[in-house]
Order: C-alpha cells, then structure tokens, then sequence
C-alpha cells in the first residue's frame, strides 16, 4: 500500500512537471504577422515537437510502411518534392497535384491548393487517409502505435499519457510542422539591417512590389488567399481548385497562392508543377494569361516586363531562398530515434 | 491516463452520488416498433423491400433543458456520439439542478461550428472515431448504413455521411422536444419514419456537404420524439 501510495505521488509530481513548465513559444521576426495558429489550444513543447517530428518521418503512418510524411515534403526541398510535378503515392501511384512546401505554416488559415483543410492538426489526416498517398485510416495507425516499443514512451514524455490517440497525433505532427519557420534569406538578412541588395536585386525588388506583393505579399510572400492566376486549364487534370470544395461559380479555378519563399529548391511550380523554370513562371504572367470570368483582379491588366527587368525580377526572388532553413538540423530524418542500431545517441 | 487514477476515488464518489440524485436520458432506436439491432432485417412496407442496418451514428451536442423558455440546465460535455452497436453511449444523466423542472429537452443534433473548425479534440470528437472527413474539413453528423436490394449500389450498400458545417449548407439541427418532467426520459428515434420517406433506389449515397446532405439532415431531425 505504502509503495502505490509513493507510486501515486510520483506520478502526481511527475504529471505536475509536464503541465507548462517546459512550454515554448515560437519564434520569428518582428517584421512577421502574428501567427494564426491557436497556440493556447496547443502549446508548443520541445518533447511534442520531437515526437511530431518523429511521426513525419516515420512510414508506420502509410498502410504498409512505404511512405511517410517526408516522401513528398523533403527537408532538403523546403519539405516539397522537387522535380516531381505530381505528388506520388503507396502503390507506386501518381496524384492529381504537386506537393506544396511546408513552411511558415502558423500563418496560414487554411491548407491544401482548394483550401480544403481549415486547420493545421487536420492536415494530415488528409495524406494519411488518400488512397493514393498512404492508404491507411487513423484509427489503425493509433493501434499500429501503440504496439510498438517506440512510441508508448514518447507519448507519455509528451503528453504525459502513453495512450496513443488520433488527437495526440494529429497535435504532434502540427507541432513540428509549425516550428518549420522560414526566415534567414537574404531578404530577411536586408529587412534586419544585416545586408543590403545588389542594385540587380534592388530593381528587381522595385518590380516585385509593383507586379506581384498584392498576392505573394511580404513577409511571407503571400496572402494565403486563393486565386485564379490565368493558368489555362490542363484538360488531363480538369482540376477547378477550390470550387471542388465549395461548389461556388466564384471559386472556379481559384488556387491557393503559394509563398515564394525557398523557389530554387521548390520547383516545379504551380498547383500541377506545371513549370519548371522560373523564367516561364514570369513569362505566364506577362503573356501566357488565360481571361476567365473568375480571373484575379489584378490580372486583368497585362503585366509587361523587358527582358532586362525579367532576370532583375529573377534576381530578387532568388535572395528569398532560405539555406539556413533548408538545412537545418534539427529538421531532418531523426535518425536517433528512427534508427538507433545504427549507434546514434539521443 | 494514469494521472486520472487519483480522481478515481472522487469520481466514483461524485457518479455514485449523482445516481442517487440525477434522472437520466435515455436514446432508444427503434424500426417501426422493434429495436434496432444492428445486422438485423426489417421489413419496410412504403418500399416493400426489407432493410438491413449496419451503421448508425450520430453526434448530439448542447443538450439542454427548458422549462418554457426559461434554460434550466445544460449538460457539461459539449458533444455525445451515440452509437448503435455501444448501448453505453446511448443514455446520459441529466445535469445537476435539472429535476422536475422542465418541459422541454432541446439539442443540436450534430456538431456544432466551433468544433468543426478548432483543430484536433479528444474523446468522442477523436477522428479515430471514424466520424471526421479526411479530404475535407469538418464532421460527419449523422452516418447511416445498410443494405437493401433496392440499391443500386455495389452490394446494395447505402451510406448517408451527413455533414457540413458552412453555410449555405450547415447541416446539424436543432432538436426541440416537449415532454413531461420525469427522472426517466426516453428519446425515441423511429428509422422506418426516416426510410419511408427515403428511395434507396434514386438517393443512397451521400458523402460530402450540400443541399442532399442538409436535406437528409432535416429528415432524420424530423423522427425523433418522447415517450414516456
């Protein structure tokens, strides 16, 4: 008796530690909006970021251990999938979009190219239950968890408990994704009085905020709203973006605009990687528009560029790329973890 | 989890307590006048075509009692999903301060919006409950399934996935139901007034938000009533 009445007040301290004491808060730059993200319903914490990330890597999550989260959102591609222009699956299939790169995610309302997804915890149910991406039902992916040896121990380090839950999951995953912060590019080293641009990519920045910051608007080089940016629709795809959601005549062809943060190691580019090169990506939106009743406003009107001021354009999106974020350490495979026979210390 | 073996002894105390005291709600499904028993046939006689049920789940939230219009009390946990095949999610106690006061049980039958949009929640609102839609935001309410030869489908499946949180097609209902106080409340959900106004022939698959979804929504609101 004596011993479970100890046992208990171990556990009532062990419980009391857990409850905040080793919350974070995350961090960005002053320059930076305030996160959208609901923090109070999911505070950070170092050991919920581990295990989050521990899931993101981890193929357990696919029907049979084939894919994980990062087969399509490498680390050392801003978390896309450079050169591919469709996501792949289980089973060796294709998708009917390209994989967006995940950063700067505690910004953003709502996920997918349609906006299907209103929340970060529920984004990767999406993945994890597509029949073409990895086949399984969260449900069986809580029992295949909670079998294992791994896992039970980093759920109570967690969340103090060591049953598994679709809730657990999904609130560890959204935390690792959001501490994928973006912020250490050129630009941000100018914006913080470290630097200053090269007078190619000065000019360059002029055309930027006169042709294209009222969507891909600074800091983080979009809006997050959705729009039809003139693409001509791919008739092998028929995709109509996020009227598919919300079967709104409005909504036709309007897909969610992407950050153009870290564009050299996130091509191909566009819902469909579509392009591969950023000068035909510039060279759309001066004379490959399609009109459509559901064009972007601001559209409408030609965007007309010499070729000079095409590659001063090209010159300041460059100095958007953040090598600092794309390799970062504390981002990549958790090999301690996930392959500890291989002699990797904690 | 094992932090909550210290509330135990409170909790047993409190639940046992409140037996004592709390009157209790009980949702019975019923098929024309026979219980549901999942797996089992029942004849249909609008479709002369017998049915068999598999599946029927649905969420209830904001369950709360009236006494005209005055609120008397409400019941703490926001959300139930009650479950056929789990007799233990069937039957609630009523909240404290509600006894013999009231007569009218009013609830949203469905999730509310705020759940539909606040992220990843545990219990009964766990997507591992299978009530949550992967490719798109948001809760099935109400999931119905079965088997009747009238259906097209493979296997002559039907599958009502109800849900839908936006607008224009917000599909949980409110459910308001007069009734005579009593410490035993019987809430009476009869499938054959929902299925003889369904044709599994024409309509048997509903899964995502829209005007079918609201529809069927309204319809399975429309069947429940008090018995006592």
């Amino acid at each position: 008796m004596k011993i479970r009445l100890l046992y208990l007040c171990f556990f009532t301290l062990a419980c009391l530690a857990f409850s905040g004491e080793t919350g974070f808060e995350l961090e960005y730059p002053d320059y930076f909006p305030a996160p959208v993200y609901d923090f109070g319903k999911n505070p950070l914490s170092p050991e919920k970021v581990r295990l989050g990330r521990v899931l993101f890597y981890d193929p357990v999550l696919s029907r049979d251990g084939t894919i994980s989260c990062a087969s399509c959102h490498s680390p050392y591609n801003g978390f896309a999938h450079t050169d591919h222009d469709l996501s792949h699956g289980i089973d060796d299939q294709i998708g009917t979009r390209n994989a967006p790169a995940l950063f700067n995610l505690a910004w953003q309302k709502s996920f997918m190219w349609d906006g299907a997804i209103n929340h970060l915890d529920m984004q990767a149910l999406a993945p994890i239950s597509h029949p073409a991406e990895m086949g399984e039902a969260i449900a069986h992916v809580v029992s295949k968890l909670q079998k294992t040896e791994r896992y039970p121990g980093l759920f109570y380090v967690a969340f103090a408990d060591s049953v598994v839950t679709g809730e657990y999951i999904l609130k560890a995953l959204a935390q690792f994704q959001l501490t994928l912060v973006s912020a250490n590019s050129k630009y941000d080293e100018v914006k913080r009085g470290n630097t200053t641009f090269s007078e190619q990519e000065e000019n360059g920045y002029r055309l930027f905020l006169q042709n294209c910051n009222s969507c891909h608007r600074e800091p983080l080089f979009s809006s997050f709203d959705f729009a039809n940016n003139g693409l001509p629709l791919d008739t092998t795809l028929n995709d109509l973006g996020k009227w598919q959601i919300t079967h709104q005549r409005e909504d036709s062809l309007r897909f969610k605009i992407p950050s153009l943060r870290n564009l050299t190691y996130t091509y191909p580019y566009m819902h469909d990687g579509r392009f591969r090169r950023l000068s035909q990506v510039i060279n759309h939106y001066t004379s490959g528009i399609q009109i459509s009743e559901t064009l972007a406003g601001e559209l409408k009107k030609p965007i007309s560029l010499t070729n000079d001021e095409k590659t001063d354009l090209i010159a300041f999106l460059l100095t958007l790329n953040d090598t600092r974020f794309v390799f970062d350490p504390n981002h990549q495979f958790p090999k301690e973890i996930l392959l500890p026979s291989e002699g990797f210390q904690n | 989890m094992k932090f909550y073996l210290l509330l135990l002894p409170m909790i047993l105390s409190v639940s046992l307590y409140g037996q004592a005291e709390k009157g209790n709600v009980q949702f019975e499904l019923v098929f024309g006048g026979q219980p549901v028993e999942i797996g089992k046939n029942y004849y249909l006689p609008s479709a002369r075509d017998s049915i068999r049920l598999e599946t029927i789940r649905f969420y209830i939230s904001h369950i709360q009692f009236f006494d005209d219009d005055r609120l008397m009390g409400s019941l703490k946990k926001s959300h139930i999903l009650l479950d056929t095949e789990n007799p233990e999610s069937l039957h609630f106690s009523m909240p404290e301060g509600v006894s013999g006061n009231f007569n009218r049980i009013r609830f949203l039958l469905g999730t509310d919006s705020l759940a539909n949009v606040s992220g990843a929640m545990g219990g009964d609102l766990d997507p591992i409950q299978g009530m949550y839609w992967a490719w798109q935001s948001g809760y099935i309410n109400i999931k119905i399934e079965g088997v009747s030869s009238v259906c097209p489908a493979r296997n002559h499946l039907f599958q009502f996935h109800i849900g839908g949180y936006q607008p224009p097609f917000a599909s949980s209902q409110i459910v308001d139901l007069p009734v005579s106080a009593s410490q035993q409340i019987v809430i009476r959900a009869d499938l054959e007034a929902f299925f003889s106004q369904v044709n599994l022939s024409e309509t048997y698959q509903i899964m995502s938000p829209g005007g079918q979804a609201v529809k069927y929504a309204k319809l399975f609101g429309s069947v429940f009533s008090v018995t006592q």
